[in-house]
């Protein structure tokens, strides 16, 4: 099962096409806002056709790089990591868990993504403000004329390449088997659920399915991090057995008594043949033998995060973070006089922006 | 002691009865002391020597001679004990040397007498029997001459050749490595090379026409040995002290502590030298280090001026099996069998996280009290078992029943099982991987082999018949010193009654040198295995060995598992709290 689905990539694909649907989203709205098929049909047509050829042909390119990434990867010598396998696995694991932590909130912020990326696209375009491009000539017109290929193409080239070394980061320590499932799987449900906020589907029911997701992405990190630990304690185990340890299999040896919570002779995630047990483990960090490190890394690991939401929802609901005296009166005129600017800035982007559109369509 | 002296006539009587003419008395003053030597040419190394020698002086004697062998140890820094292999020390038990069986160590500075008479011939050899120490160097022959052999005219000369294995470091730090944390699948310590002789390169001065008796013997720590004369055959006439009828073999394999005499007829010409090949068996060793040389070579050396070749490759190893040799007296096969034991050996780890060795789920570890000196101190309670301790594998036979001991081997390695006080019938050895013994009515040798160290195949079984006629307290043990360490071994306590009998029934009737060592080493000498004179059913304070592991869940493990599953349930409470506050925002 771990062989051919790894979870880790599952939710970062999910997340990462989440986001390249948010802003295909964004640029078609933003397209249908300044000018909708009831002004010209003909020019909102190729418009919208830019802007898919460009999503698809930086997906496609995204998917090429990343294949010929991880390919590459795998075809380095494996002994390079076998030597300290232990060690490695744990540092994948690591890098895995900072990874799923510092992206994981986002997901909940639907509205906040939405957001940065409409300024986001908005600054661009309006940056695009063609007299202050450095081009000249037929590429300075060409690159005028196909900005609504461009603008998705180069943001999802770029969002997607991070996405590669993600998932490269997360899978670093996994079989190149376990990839295409998931990633197949997390586009898919990325897509549909980008699709579903666009047409602007039951926010409630969406909310609650993104939670859940963040939930798994969170227990799965949680699992992650207490498997680092682990393999960094088998790592000192097994130096110290002196090779006992992995012909031990997942009986007495297998696992150092003095640091053992628990142990099972059964079960082992890294048997073959209880492919159960290996779902288990990379969805919950399971482990048949549980030592000290692993059960107290992996409770201090929700602490941080029990923690970290706790004060980022304060922080949300108060407008200051908790033990510091808000000053209310100053705030309130700031926000309110940014949020007027912001608005102004706004009409004058679109404006700018349908100027240059209806010029570049004459 | 008024009762005693009419005893020790008793004694002498008997001894006048049975001794032939010439029986004599040997005497061998032994001062046991560390020197240093480096047999194999690859490492200078400390050994336990005797009178400031290495290798050790043989013990010979004479059938029906009294030996007396004064021990005086000279270590400084570690007890010993000897015990004279094969000997059934028939009224002498206590003589027979395992510390913690029948004496007390022999404190460093202290001595003690060994006095016992050999009523059997053959080949044998002497070692201490003190916690794994005798591959630190203290083993030697120990030779019983015959002038009745039957095969006395077979032969013109006789040469003993002792096999060993060889360590270049001192076995406590050994056994500590080996018995601890680090080593929870119980690899035992790999030899560092092989010894003919004590030493390597032995050559054996054989001349044209003649024939030899070799008397070998595998005084090795651990490991059995393949053995072959090159171009020459022999002919098994003996095997650990029982003579049987001729039997020709091009290669026998002789486990730790086995004995084989064979004959060898030497060529009639002298034109070349032939190697004498001692082959360790690498099956035993858990990893085969790239650079050890398995082999020993030694040659029969015709003509001196003439090279001596490097032994040739053999395509495989194909042993002689002993189960097929006949003894020489014709012994039939014990048919009746009054007393059936099954032993079941496996190796498994304990809460210490170290490896160890079980019969019956029970590893051995000395009692406080030698047992022999719980059998002379309990009085009647002497044939209850349960006074001997719970972790002695003890059993109690009855005086002159034929005992059967059915061994199963649960564990995929070789092991050599040496009973003390007896040599035993084979009646039944499976092949590897037969599992555990099942009386399938199959025939049994209407003449079964006897010997004293019998090896038991891979994950196969054995079954062994003896008579109990020699009142004492035996130990059953794997003669791998590792396993010895790790507690394979099983208490034999035969006729206890008759053994105080032979005491007068008083403790005191031991010899000064035993209840001393017992004094000096600060050892209680009376009451069950835990020492209580009292209430021989309370053991408490007994040595004791590890618990076993803990199995799957216990509390911690229950405490931290709900305690994780709770962390997860309020982590995700607080993300579910944190992510519907983006709809009310």
């Amino acid at each position: 099962m771990v062989n051919v689905f790894a979870v880790p990539v599952f939710f970062i694909c999910f997340r990462e096409c989440l986001e390249t649907s948010i802003i295909v989203s964004v640029l078609l709205a933003f397209l249908k806002q300044t000018l909708g098929p009831e002004k010209d049909a003909a020019i909102s047509k190729k418009l919208v056709r830019q802007v898919w050829s460009g999503v698809i042909l930086g997906v496609f390119l995204c998917v090429c790089i990343g294949a010929g990434i991880i390919g590459a990867f795998y075809q380095l010598d494996k002994n390079v990591f076998e030597s300290a396998e232990n060690i490695w696995e744990g540092v994948f694991c690591l890098v895995a868990v900072i990874i799923i932590t510092l992206m994981g909130a986002a997901l909940l912020r639907v509205n906040k993504l939405q957001d940065r990326w409409r300024t986001k696209i908005t600054a661009t375009i309006e940056a695009k403000d063609f007299s202050s491009l450095p081009l000249k000539g037929r590429l300075k017109a060409w690159s005028e004329k196909y900005a609504m290929f461009l603008l998705p193409f180069i943001t999802i080239l770029r969002e997607g390449l991070e996405a590669v070394i993600f998932i490269g980061g997360v899978g670093l320590g996994m079989p190149a088997s376990s990839f295409p499932l998931p990633v197949i799987c997390g586009l898919t449900a990325g897509c549909l659920v980008g699709y579903l906020i666009y047409k602007g589907g039951n926010r409630t029911s969406l909310q609650v399915f993104l939670v859940v997701s963040t939930c798994f992405l969170y227990l799965v990190s949680a699992g992650l991090f207490s498997r680092a630990v682990w393999f960094f304690e088998a790592h000192a185990w097994n130096k110290i057995a002196a090779g006992e340890a992995a012909e031990a299999g997942s009986g007495p040896g297998s696992y150092n008594i003095r640091k053992s919570v628990w142990h099972v002779n059964c079960c082992s995630p890294g048997s073959m043949g209880d492919g159960g047990w290996g779902l288990f483990n990379s969805l919950f960090g399971w482990q048949n033998s549980a030592t000290y490190g692993s059960v107290i890394s992996y409770n201090i690991y929700w602490l941080f995060i029990i923690l970290g939401f706790g004060l980022m929802g304060y922080k949300e609901r108060t407008e200051h973070w908790p033990f510091r005296r808000p000053l209310p009166s100053v705030r309130e005129t700031e926000t309110d006089s940014t949020e007027e600017q912001k608005i102004g800035e706004e009409k004058k982007q679109e404006s700018a922006v349908y100027a240059n559109l209806r010029e570049m369509n004459e | 002691m008024a009762i005693y002296i009419p005893n020790l006539f008793f004694i002498l009587l008997l001894l006048s009865l049975f001794s032939s003419a010439n029986a004599g008395t040997v005497t061998y003053d032994f001062d046991i002391s560390w020197l240093h030597a480096n047999p194999d040419g690859a490492a200078v190394r400390p050994v336990m020597g005797i009178n400031g020698q290495w290798p050790i002086p043989p013990i010979t004697a004479t059938k029906g001679d009294r030996v007396i062998v004064n021990v005086k140890n000279s270590l400084g820094n570690e007890t010993t004990s000897l015990h004279f292999h094969g000997l059934y020390m028939n009224g002498s038990s206590h003589m027979d040397g395992p510390v913690g069986v029948t004496q007390c160590a022999i404190v460093p500075g202290s001595s003690f007498v060994y006095n016992f008479t050999v009523d059997q011939p053959g080949t044998y050899w002497y070692h201490s029997h003190n916690r794994g120490q005798y591959p630190d160097g203290i083993r030697g022959p120990l030779i019983v001459h015959d002038s009745n052999s039957p095969h006395k005219g077979l032969y013109d000369e006789e040469i003993v050749l002792t096999f060993s294995d060889w360590y270049h470091d001192l076995m406590n730090g050994l056994i500590n490595s080996f018995l601890s944390l680090s080593n929870p699948g119980g690899a035992e310590p790999v030899p560092k090379s092989a010894l003919m002789n004590d030493t390597q390169n032995l050559t054996v001065s054989i001349q044209p026409g003649k024939t030899y008796l070799f008397r070998m013997i595998n005084m090795g720590a651990f490991t059995a040995q393949y053995v072959w004369f090159e171009d020459h055959t022999m002919q098994i006439v003996e095997v650990d002290g029982v003579y049987t009828e001729p039997m020709e073999a091009s290669m026998i394999y002789m486990t730790a502590a086995q004995r084989y005499s064979v004959l060898v007829r030497a060529k009639n010409d002298s034109n070349a030298n032939f190697a004498i090949v001692g082959s360790m068996d690498q099956d035993l060793f858990d990893q085969i280090p790239e650079r050890l040389n398995p082999n020993v070579t030694g040659w029969l050396v015709y003509d001196d001026k003439k090279e001596k070749r490097a032994p040739k490759l053999v395509d495989a190893f194909e042993p002689f099996d002993d189960f097929n040799l006949v003894p020489y007296d014709k012994g039939e096969i014990f048919d009746h069998v009054d007393h059936s034991i099954t032993l079941d050996l496996k190796m498994d780890t304990l809460d210490d996280g170290a490896n160890y060795a079980f019969f019956n789920d029970v590893t051995y570890v000395s009692p406080k009290v030698p047992t022999l000196y719980t059998v002379l101190s309990t009085g009647p309670n002497a044939t209850d078992p349960a006074i001997y301790g719970s972790n002695t594998n003890q059993i109690i036979l009855e005086p002159n029943e034929v005992v059967e001991i059915i061994l199963n081997n649960n564990d995929p390695g070789k092991h050599p099982f040496h009973l003390h006080g007896h040599n035993f019938q084979l009646v039944s050895r499976s092949a590897d991987e037969a599992g555990p013994y099942v009386e399938n009515g199959e025939a049994k040798p209407a003449i079964p082999m006897k010997r004293d160290t019998v090896l038991v195949r891979p994950n196969g079984n054995l079954v062994l018949r003896f008579r109990a006629d020699n009142p004492g307290v035996w130990l059953f043990h794997c003669h791998i010193e590792w396993h010895v360490i790790s507690g394979l071994i099983a208490t034999f306590v035969e006729s206890p009654l008759l053994i105080q009998s032979q005491f007068s029934k008083n403790l005191h009737n031991l010899p000064q040198s035993h209840i001393q060592a017992c004094v000096s080493s600060n050892t209680p000498m009376r009451g069950n295995a835990a020492g209580n004179t009292l209430d021989y059913a309370d053991l408490k304070g007994e040595n004791r060995s590890p618990g076993p592991l803990p199995s799957g869940f216990t509390a911690r493990g229950i405490v931290a598992l709900v305690f994780s599953c709770m962390a997860a349930a309020v982590g995700c409470a607080a993300i579910g709290w944190y992510g519907m506050g983006d709809l009310k925002g």
